[in-house]
């Protein structure tokens, strides 16, 4: 939802380029510069383009935006060394378009790649220490904002406990809080089951039926994870389509209890394109005075043996 | 791992940055200008020195206006030696940043730009304003979606990766989880709270993380307030464990330790704190309980 929301304002950027174009060629037309009105209309049409792509597509595409900056370029490379006015005020704005329509690692390449070019078109061929200068610190200081972005969002990723595609706990912070709770077991004195559950269904509803049903089973399965469990038991997601219930303070005949409950309550839940909701299940317990990270090998190859069917 | 290679990177870029600024006001005649030149080096300079991989830095407000206000003087002052900075407003917006400094900073971005006319004559102007107005949205747009993100996330994620350190906007929907759980298990759960000078309080929030076991977690509620939520098997337990914790954290504010079962309200007990002289401070279970 969001990425479409965010391509539809992409689109129109892209739109608003397009007539920002063609107000240009407008405006050469009624100055009466006929030799230069076919760049700026042309390029009003690539404009167009990418606007088109933006709007059809569900994510922004990345040739929307290289269409863009090759507008950009064609009109800075070929308008601007003409105009009489500031070299220097034109020379700034290359990299920044470069640096706001692509990721940063292409953008710095093809920024630093372009300088002689840039600095040759609008120097008139001499090269100028200080337009190359304020050039190369304009670079390094906008490529800073998107630098800032990246960690943040790394950052986001790596402090949020949930995950990525649905309500469960997500995988880093499964094997911490799991941690920390064979921890607390172990101090307490009080008994410990995991519950590992596969749904072997996933990979096939998303290639399929697409994006919706997977979805569907993925919240299908977490909302009726969470209603039948307590406050304080964590549902992990261990591999795409891998979970593990931790129940804390549970003995195993109460895990037994929760398995049957849940095998049976899964069961019944019909979803409209793949059918009864299909889920295995196996329960876990730590044995007396294992480590945790034997524990935790232990958990990962029950997994992977319960996907293997 | 490989978040903390892109920190070095980062710290690379804002030096190369800084030496470039340095660079540029050794060449600046006027002393204004090199001054402020000067200001943001230094401003690079320093952000580099403080980069950490948390989610602390962009609360510091002053600190982000800094570059906003620079950028303006720099443009306001000689336009015709910066005015290759003019396209650094579009960029500028892309920041992390609340709504009133997104407003200033299109503001600020207007008014140098409305002199350049003069400078710049009547076409080459207005081209120009229309293609940063065009840019300064497009920088905009690329700010909304991790806006969004950050805004729904940052109430529950972690402080600081991988230390249960956890935001002070947990604390309640865990303290009431944490009362039913031991209530439930029968074992002694208690709050402590901590009362820190603002300096010393992250370095002991970090501490604090790293003397509790790892399912205690820890909340940061306030600049100068620190909780924990302590687990133990009964009270005689607790004790032990909160008199060894108190003495290695050597916290010389006022503290408070309070059951959960006799939790009230979080509110009166920061006020209580709040008047309470120094040292730990642990409020006795009732007898009802």
């Amino acid at each position: 939802m969001r990425d479409r929301h965010s391509s539809r304002l992409f689109a129109l950027w892209h739109a608003g380029g397009a007539l920002l174009l063609l107000g240009m060629a407008l405006w050469l037309y009624l100055m009466g510069e006929y030799e230069r009105i076919p760049l700026p209309a042309g390029l009003s049409l690539l404009m167009v383009v990418a606007t088109l792509l933006d709007a059809t597509r569900e994510e922004n595409s990345r040739l929307a935006a290289y269409l863009a900056l090759i507008c950009g370029y064609l009109l800075i490379a070929v308008e601007l060394p003409r105009q009489s006015g500031l070299p220097a005020l034109w020379v700034g704005l290359p990299p920044v378009l470069t640096l706001l329509l692509l990721p940063l690692a292409p953008a710095m390449l093809l920024n630093l790649a372009l300088t002689p070019v840039w600095l040759a078109l609008l120097g008139n061929g001499q090269l100028d220490g200080q337009m190359l200068l304020g050039y190369l610190s304009l670079v390094a200081v906008a490529a800073l904002v998107p630098w800032e972005q990246a960690r943040q969002h790394a950052l986001l990723k790596a402090t949020d406990p949930r995950d990525a595609e649905c309500a469960a706990t997500g995988r880093e912070t499964l094997h911490e809080l799991l941690a920390s709770e064979v921890e607390r077991a172990g101090m307490l004195g009080q008994p410990l089951g995991v519950l590992l559950m596969h749904l072997p269904q996933l990979d096939m509803a998303g290639e399929q039926f697409g994006h919706g049903a997977r979805q569907a089973l993925l919240d299908t399965l977490c909302q009726a994870v969470s209603s039948r469990s307590r406050d304080h038991d964590i549902l992990g997601r261990e591999g795409p389509g891998d979970f593990w219930l931790v129940m804390p303070d549970t003995s195993e005949s109460g895990a037994l209890l929760v398995q049957q409950r849940l095998d049976q309550a899964l069961e019944q839940i019909p979803l409209m394109d793949t059918g009864p909701l299909e889920v295995r299940l196996r329960l876990c317990r730590p044995r007396a005075g294992e480590s945790w990270p034997h524990f935790e090998q232990r958990l990962e190859a029950g997994s992977q043996s319960l996907a293997d069917g | 791992m490989q978040t903390k290679y892109k920190s070095v990177l980062l710290r690379g870029n804002l030096l190369i940055a800084a030496v470039l600024m340095a660079l540029l006001a050794a060449r600046t005649p006027t002393l204004t200008d090199t001054l402020l030149i000067w200001l943001a080096a230094a401003w690079l300079t320093i952000t580099a020195l403080l980069l950490t991989f948390d989610h602390r830095r962009p609360a510091t407000l002053p600190w982000q206006l800094l570059p906003i206000l620079l950028l303006a003087a720099l443009l306001w002052g000689e336009p015709v030696r910066h005015v290759t900075w003019l396209w650094a407003w579009a960029i500028l917006l892309m920041l992390p940043q609340p709504r009133w400094v997104l407003l200033l900073g299109s503001l600020l971005a207007l008014s140098t730009w409305w002199p350049l006319r003069d400078l710049l004559g009547l076409e080459q102007w207005v081209l120009s304003g229309l293609l940063l107005a065009a840019l300064m949205l497009l920088g905009l747009s690329r700010a909304l979606d991790l806006r969004a993100r950050r805004q729904s996330a940052l109430r529950r994620a972690r402080l600081v990766p991988g230390l249960p350190l956890w935001p002070g906007e947990r604390l309640p929907g865990d303290l009431a989880l944490e009362r039913k759980r031991s209530l439930r298990e029968g074992v002694h759960a208690e709050l402590l709270l901590l009362h820190i000078s603002r300096h010393r309080c992250w370095p002991l929030a970090q501490r604090l993380c790293r003397l509790t076991y790892r399912f205690e977690h820890c909340y940061q509620l306030d600049p100068t307030t620190l909780a924990a939520l302590l687990t133990s098997r009964d009270r005689e337990q607790a004790d032990e464990r909160r008199a060894q914790l108190w003495r290695s954290l050597e916290v010389r504010g006022p503290a408070r330790a309070i059951p959960l079962r006799d939790l009230r309200s979080l509110d009166d007990e920061r006020r209580a704190l709040a008047c309470q002289p120094a040292g730990l401070r642990v409020i006795e279970e009732s007898a009802d309980a």
